[in-house]
């Protein structure tokens, strides 16, 4: 019996992989196209918007700030911060823009989801990674100290906002209302995402309440895989995990309410 | 088998309240052929998308026993701003089948030819019609759900549906909501008449046409 059950989630989670790959094709096709560079425009406007911004900071602010070249530093907040309003936006409207698929029965509505949050992942990284690299021959970005904690932030900072992304797709659906105000909200959110300073350099008791955004604590690591020992960071792995644990499941709540009563045409 | 066990369906749509279906049971055995008759509006093509799992019941259970296809129809099922071989290999892909084999068959059965590489959306809908049938013939399912959509199309593609479904499939079980007396007095065992979100099941097609005409 409990074999059985177990084969059947391994041939549920099959299902569910090659529905997820379809769908990551299909999106990248309808998104992209398959004329010039195709699906690498994914990495186009976070490039194009963390250049801007670090050389309108770097002419502004000069070459350096508390020790870290200015333009690493403002790309390495910018690029993070494009990826949690990617997903967002992505997310809302999510389910009825692609109803016509629930016509298959093993495509679930996560689904959309998850192969929308993974292109914005892996394209947000390939534009962290490419940006990284020119910047690296310039020598205008250090080589990251501890690629390990790099990529545990990455990964902290997309999962929360993922589950954000979890919770705003249903409720997008559920009132027109707060499908408008969405858009405002993820400007609110830019003082606390940790884009333009680090907890270091707050007051103690500030830094208490800085750190508790879960955005805050993955942006810290992430900077302190890139520059290591140069800098000081505080963090706490647990509060990304938890929030994003807590968060993710009040959102597949509301998916599973909204499932039940979408109409699809 | 395909077991519906009473079965309610209510859409809200602010203040407003419509059952459409209530209390409705329904058995398909393997083979059987089921015709929905109702005016429009009725919930044939609601009780189609809840048997198919593409909306969900407010109540009741629906539980399938073998493999059923989507309600074939018009929109739904596939991606009008994909080409006719984008959908084609999208099928292929979630219902894990060969695409090669998938494409071939399209290609043959739908005779759309180049119109193949253009988005589903600038189709006719005799052409969806085709590409619809076509893909969910590509895939052998137990059971097929059809909404209205065999009389669209021209003489040519009416008589390769007939041969795909009634004489190649003549062992699967079909459910199709129409419109049409003689094409289901024709081709159907079972008929259930949807009137005022209550359903009746008549084992006699005949009877339950004349029922139907009185209404």
């Amino acid at each position: 019996m409990r074999q059985g059950s177990f084969r059947r989630l391994r041939e549920g989670w099959q299902v569910q992989g090659r529905v997820i790959h379809a769908l990551i094709i299909r999106e990248l096709n309808t998104r992209f196209g398959r004329e010039n560079i195709g699906f690498l425009w994914i990495m186009v406007e976070p490039l194009l918007f963390a250049c801007l911004v670090a050389f309108g900071w770097r002419l502004i602010k000069g070459p350096s700030e508390h020790g870290m070249s200015i333009i690493a530093f403002v790309v390495s907040g910018y690029i993070p911060i494009t990826l949690f309003r990617h997903i967002v936006s992505r997310s809302t409207a999510v389910f009825s823009a692609n109803g016509s698929l629930l016509y298959h029965r093993q495509i679930k509505i996560t689904d959309f989801l998850v192969a929308r949050f993974l292109i914005e992942m892996l394209g947000g990284l390939m534009a962290y990674l490419f940006i990284a690299c020119i910047l690296m021959a310039f020598d205008e970005f250090p080589v990251p100290a501890d690629m390990g904690m790099f990529i545990a932030g990455w990964t902290l900072y997309a999962l929360f906002s993922f589950s954000l992304g979890l919770v705003i797709a249903p409720l997008s659906e559920m009132s027109e209302i707060i499908e408008k105000f969405i858009p405002v909200t993820t400007y609110l959110m830019i003082p606390v995402s940790g884009l333009f300073g680090m907890a270091a350099w707050l007051a103690p008791d500030m830094r208490r309440y800085y750190l508790w955004s879960p955005f805050v604590n993955g942006m810290e690591m992430m900077r302190k895989g890139i520059w290591g020992d140069e800098i000081t960071v505080y963090y706490n792995i647990w509060n990304p995990i938890g929030c994003t644990l807590v968060i993710s499941a009040i959102g597949l709540f509301l998916c599973r309410r909204v499932r039940r009563t979408m109409s699809v045409d | 088998m395909i077991i519906c066990n009473n079965i309610c369906k209510a859409y809200e749509h602010g203040p407003i309240k419509k059952q459409v279906l209530k209390n409705v049971n329904l058995t398909v055995e393997p083979g059987e052929r089921v015709a929905l008759l109702g005016r429009n509006g009725a919930g044939k093509s609601t009780l189609i998308k809840l048997i198919g799992g593409v909306e969900i019941p407010t109540s009741g259970k629906i539980a399938r026993h073998m493999t059923v296809s989507w309600p074939l129809g018009f929109s739904g099922g596939f991606q009008g701003s994909l080409t006719g071989y984008d959908n084609a290999r999208f099928i292929a892909r979630i219902y894990n089948r060969d695409y090669a084999e998938i494409k071939s068959f399209v290609e043959d059965f739908t005779e759309l030819g180049k119109q193949l590489k253009s988005p589903v959306k600038t189709y006719s809908s005799g052409m969806r019609a085709r590409l619809a049938f076509a893909l969910s013939l590509a895939i052998e399912f137990d059971c097929y759900l059809i909404d209205e959509i065999i009389l669209v199309g021209d003489q040519n593609f009416h008589r390769k549906c007939h041969y795909e479904l009634f004489e190649k499939r003549s062992d699967r079980a079909m459910i199709l909501a129409s419109h049409s007396n003689e094409f289901v007095q024709a081709h159907c065992n079972k008929a259930m008449i949807i009137h005022n979100g209550q359903a009746s099941e008549y084992e006699d097609v005949n009877q339950a046409v004349e029922m139907y005409n009185g209404l």
